[in-house]
């Protein structure tokens, strides 16, 4: 994947779910939320969920916001796209971060890390490997997913930029 | 969604403009110049857009930000772009040259000038939100108007990152956010910073009530 241009590609936005085919670019940004790319390569096939908190508790409005609802959505959205077809599906997952640990209140300093352990095991239950991450630190990250070459670089400022 | 209603948003915006007049004086005598904060308008928006509050989501930004207890609980930020937060340490500093890097000395003045705009907002609110129903001829629920601010934590990341982080708390029980906007000016020329008051959802939910 070459450079991206700063405004190109589709922008998920926090609890938004973004699926393309074939070609294309999502992006997002991410600090305590995490961003899950799935990718169906022989169908190029890419989701990518911006997750912001671990679990919805039987809440059923905005499905892209909590772990154990946008993960089955994305997949539901990818498989409609796909019209029907058995996905094979890998993951790559980013962000996570614990920006402001110093300054948070208590019940929020873990909420990086409680996304990364409910993201982690609800792919695990859908069976879904996950084949790359860049998880955690005390920064924001940029995630940008290629759809065509399903590879997906991760910007943080000041830091040169990690493609995987 | 919070469940603030028209006229409860406009109650709310009353008492955040009271605030930013006092943070106007304080601004002003601290860099010795005539410094207007104002609070354009107090309103609900969805997760989605709340993030870009401190300007385009990937834009990278600086924002000092400390911690609120007490009566209220929150998160306050300054947040400006690196010309516009240079510019407040070059006047504050009285340099000719302008700075083009954050370094200890820039960090600390722009720490030290959210610590005083800050106070000063926070100071004033405090003094104007109603402390409990009972000003209101009932009787619970009441807002201590002890505010404790925490030190200024200065970061400069994505401005969606920083904000995330600010809208946690509400984010975990609601699908909008109650967002201040304010602008500032210096001798009426507009400046990139941004003031905004975070408060969280538990502070929300017993506002609503009060103003109920």
């Amino acid at each position: 994947m070459s450079k991206i241009a700063e405004n190109e590609g589709l922008v998920v936005k926090m609890a938004e779910i973004g699926v393309l085919q074939h070609v294309g670019i999502l992006r997002t940004l991410l600090g305590s939320c995490v961003g899950v790319a799935l990718f169906e390569r022989k169908l190029k096939l890419s989701g990518l969920a911006h997750i912001v908190l671990p679990f919805s508790v039987g809440r059923d409005q905005s499905l892209g916001k909590y772990v154990d609802t946008a993960i089955p959505e994305t997949i539901r959205q990818m498989t409609t796209l796909a019209r029907g077809a058995k996905l094979s599906l890998t993951a790559k997952i980013a962000g996570g971060a614990n920006m402001f640990s110093h300054v948070s209140p208590n019940n929020l300093n873990a909420i990086g890390e409680q996304n990364i352990v409910a993201v982690e095991k609800v792919l695990a239950d859908c069976q879904i490997p996950i084949v790359a991450r860049h998880l955690g630190g005390t920064f924001g990250r940029r995630m940008v997913v290629d759809v065509e070459s399903g590879l997906v670089q991760i910007h943080v400022v000041g830091q040169t930029v990690v493609q995987f | 969604m919070n469940s603030f209603d028209a006229t409860q948003l406009a109650t709310l915006t009353s008492y955040f403009r009271v605030g930013t007049s006092d943070a106007s004086r304080a601004l002003s005598t601290w860099l010795g110049r005539d410094v207007q904060v104002s609070m354009e308008q107090l309103e609900q928006v969805s997760l989605e857009f709340a993030t870009e509050q401190l300007g385009p989501s990937e834009e990278t930004v600086c924002a000092c930000c400390m911690r609120v207890s007490g009566g209220v609980s929150g998160q306050l930020l300054l947040g400006f772009d690196d010309a516009s937060g240079l510019m407040l340490c070059d006047t504050l500093l009285t340099r000719k040259n302008r700075s083009t890097d954050w370094g200890e000395l820039e960090i600390s003045a722009a720490m030290e000038t959210t610590n005083i705009v800050g106070c000063a907002f926070l100071n004033s609110l405090a003094s104007v939100f109603p402390k409990s129903t009972s000003d209101r001829g009932l009787s619970q629920n009441p807002i201590d108007s002890t505010w404790i601010p925490t030190p200024p934590v200065f970061v400069r990341d994505y401005a969606a990152a920083i904000m995330q982080f600010a809208l946690m708390d509400q984010a975990c029980e609601f699908d909008s956010v109650l967002v201040a906007q304010t602008q500032f000016a210096i001798e009426k020329m507009p400046i990139g910073w941004r003031l905004l008051l975070i408060p969280d959802a538990e502070v929300l939910q017993r506002l609503a009530r009060i103003l109920r």
